[in-house]
């Protein structure tokens, strides 16, 4: 039973990891109906950047963090206006915007490989309180503070989105993008303004993973990333909340699966749940029906 | 229409830069060696003796960018510097200069295939040093065996990797006989009887892991209680970590690279800091202790090169290397700059680079090299010792 238990924290505290990363992708999609698959390099990128800017400034790792963050969000706001928005401009198939993205990912994976080297480096710890035992099951600090950060920092985007005037003019973009520009939103603006939230929850996610792991390498996107996904799909892509139940759900199914299947299912399992919710509810378990545009 | 003139202009221009970034792995305009028949058309490089044929050119094909490019830039580095020596020595064959020619794999079986067909179309390689994953190695290697060219891996360590055929060797211990190394490790020097695997889901992961078991099973009053495999680059072992708990584990023995090793460690080591971790010798380079500090402390190794060995000889090449490189050399890249040391010899005493008759003088040679002396068996593999390392206050130490 407590393996049982502990093997459940396990999950919640990888499943939170997920969810920091899927609401990126919940936020552009949103607006864009894009589902942007450079999100796992700008992810990465975040933590290679705290990295980099924490032995050569020698600034404590919560302040490189912050950094990070900024240009994160603004490497998000150049990957939109020198790729994405051209295409928009020229009213090209969704697919291809799709496959650009795809595309900058692999750049921008070769590009840190050739500035920052392709080998694992070593990560700071943000926090270190030790382990906290209660009846046999084990929790690290780290741990806990993962899961504190991603709920403070998904109830500061629910209130943005929700509550601000960036963000009504969000909605309305998102309802409605000709209307809402015709209203006097400079959607331009909302568009790259996502893009900044997302590239900045991105370093977010990076910075405390890599700092939970203790480890960053290029690469790191790639696999987070296709799980963040379809963590974001499973809970309903566009939706924030649906990002967090549906990190939890992946998380929580990999480390079961690792402890009853066998942890060479672990990968698997995620994926076969995916599945099923789809075919049972297509869009997600949080996501609204689409609503055709005429 | 101007616009559409730019736009077919700029494409050219790609086109053309990509082609022109192709040919500087391609093979470029032949030099010719390897086939006799072919007469010198060109000069040997400027200061070399003249001899006959060009230059004997090497190729080390492994991964020089992507997820693993340590690694192959190791390989590389390695390879360089042989030819150096070489070469500041008169060159081989009488004369001729060693040149090393790099193709980039990116650690990929796909472009390992097309690498692979490259240089067999070429006709004019001595030699190739890589791939460095045996998976990838295994995928390439029964081009080269049929084209007779001699293929020398100093990192697969698949069973199967040099029973591909007769002109596939490999500079690296057959994986059984480093997991036996390793289960003495666990078993004669620590004295423990309770064990763990933890494996990355590769080709080598998965057959090393088996080997690790049925050796075990040879073992009386040794058991595997808990074998956990994870895919590599994912970084979270929380549910490994539990179950090797659960199963209430002496010791893990990490099938992995430095960088699951790592994080492993720094996670285990957090939960239960008494427990022993041992790894692969391609798990032993210093990046391992940049990463895990505190963490990977008593984590033990077998290694056949031990970079602070008081050897002239081995502290000669590593104070080559890091002059050359800025880092010290890992055991592969010491067993890759061995790897083209024996080849070289083997040219030199065959009198030739053409395929067969170098390959036989390969298993009539052995070279004494910095990762110990390099003599091929019948199956073209080698045997060596190991030193057994153990990191201790942030520094790895022998321990026999």
């Amino acid at each position: 039973m407590v393996v049982f238990i502990q093997q459940f924290i396990n999950g919640l505290a990888i499943g939170m990891a997920y969810s920091l990363i899927a609401v990126g992708f919940s936020l552009v999609f949103g607006i864009l109906r894009l589902v942007n698959f450079a999100h796992g390099a700008v992810y990465a990128f975040g933590a290679q950047f705290a990295l980099v800017i924490f032995v050569g400034m020698q600034i404590s790792i919560a302040l490189a963090i912050l950094l990070a963050m900024v240009a994160a969000g603004l490497l998000g706001v150049i990957i939109d206006k020198t790729a994405l928005e051209p295409l928009r401009k020229k009213k090209s198939m969704p697919i291809a915007n799709l496959i650009t993205t795809i595309g900058i990912s692999h750049i921008l994976v070769n590009l840190m490989t050739i500035y920052f080297g392709s080998q694992t480096r070593g990560f700071p710890a943000l926090f270190s309180f030790g382990m906290i035992e209660v009846a046999g099951v084990r929790v690290d600090s780290n741990q806990l503070m993962l899961c504190l950060v991603a709920l403070i920092l998904m109830g500061v985007l629910t209130i943005v989105v929700q509550k601000s005037k960036i963000g009504l003019a969000i909605r309305a973009t998102e309802q409605n993008t000709k209307a809402a520009s015709l209203m006097g939103i400079n959607v331009n603006f909302v568009i790259s303004f996502v893009f900044f939230l997302a590239g900045a929850s991105a370093a977010i996610a990076g910075g405390l993973i890599a700092s939970h792991y203790r480890i960053v390498f290029p690469a790191m996107g790639f696999d987070a990333g296709l799980k963040a996904f379809s963590a974001a799909v499973l809970g309903g892509i566009g939706s924030l909340p649906g990002s967090i139940i549906g990190g939890l759900i992946v998380g929580v199914s990999e480390s079961m699966a690792a402890n009853f299947l066998g942890s060479a299912y672990r990968d698997s399992v995620a994926f076969v749940i995916l599945i099923l919710v789809l075919i049972i509810r297509p869009t997600g378990l949080f996501g609204k029906k689409a609503i055709m545009k005429v | 229409m101007k616009k559409k003139t730019i736009g077919i202009l700029v494409v050219l221009a790609l086109v053309a830069v990509i082609f022109a970034g192709c040919a500087q792995g391609a093979p470029q305009a032949p030099a010719q060696p390897a086939t006799p028949a072919g007469d010198a058309g060109a000069a040997p490089d400027a200061g070399a003796p003249a001899a006959e044929g060009g230059n004997v050119r090497i190729a080390v094909a492994a991964p020089l960018t992507g997820d693993n490019a340590e690694y192959g830039q190791g390989f590389l580095n390695a390879a360089r510097l042989q030819a150096e020596h070489r070469n500041a020595a008169g060159g081989v064959l009488g004369g001729r200069q060693v040149e090393i020619v790099p193709f980039d794999d990116a650690n990929s079986s796909e472009e390992a295939a097309s690498i692979a067909l490259r240089i067999a179309s070429d006709g004019d390689f001595a030699g190739v040093i890589g791939h460095f994953s045996s998976g990838v190695a295994m995928t390439a290697a029964p081009t080269y065996n049929e084209n007779q060219i001699i293929n020398i891996s100093p990192s697969a360590g698949h069973v199967d990797f040099s029973g591909i055929g007769e002109f596939i060797f490999r500079n690296n211990t057959v994986v059984v006989v480093e997991a036996g190394a390793i289960l003495d490790i666990a078993v004669t020097d620590l004295g423990h009887t309770r064990i763990g695997i933890l494996s990355i889901m590769t080709d080598w992961g998965v057959s090393t892991s088996d080997v690790i078991m049925n050796l075990v099973d040879a073992l009386p009053g040794v058991e595997v209680v808990a074998h956990e495999e994870v895919m590599e680059g994912s970084p979270d072992f929380s549910p490994a970590i539990t179950a090797f708990e659960a199963a209430d584990v002496d010791v893990v023995i990490s099938v992995s690279q430095y960088s699951t090793l790592a994080p492993f460690a720094i996670q285990y080591r957090t939960i239960n800091p008494e427990v022993d971790i041992l790894g692969f010798s391609n798990a032993y380079t210093r990046n391992l202790i940049d990463i895990g500090g505190e963490s990977v402390e008593r984590v033990r190794f077998p290694v056949s090169f031990f970079a602070d060995s008081p050897d002239p000889v081995i502290q000669a090449f590593v104070s080559e290397y890091i002059a050359a490189n800025g880092y010290s050399p890992s055991a592969l890249t010491a067993q890759a700059f061995d790897a083209v040391g024996i080849l070289l010899d083997a040219i030199d005493a065959a009198g030739t680079t053409e395929g067969e008759p170098v390959r036989q003088m390969l298993h009539e040679i052995s070279h004494n090299g910095v990762a110990g002396v390099v003599s091929f068996d019948a199956g073209g593999d080698v045997m060596r010792d190991f030193f057994r390392v153990v990191i201790q206050d942030g520094e790895f130490r022998l321990t026999n």
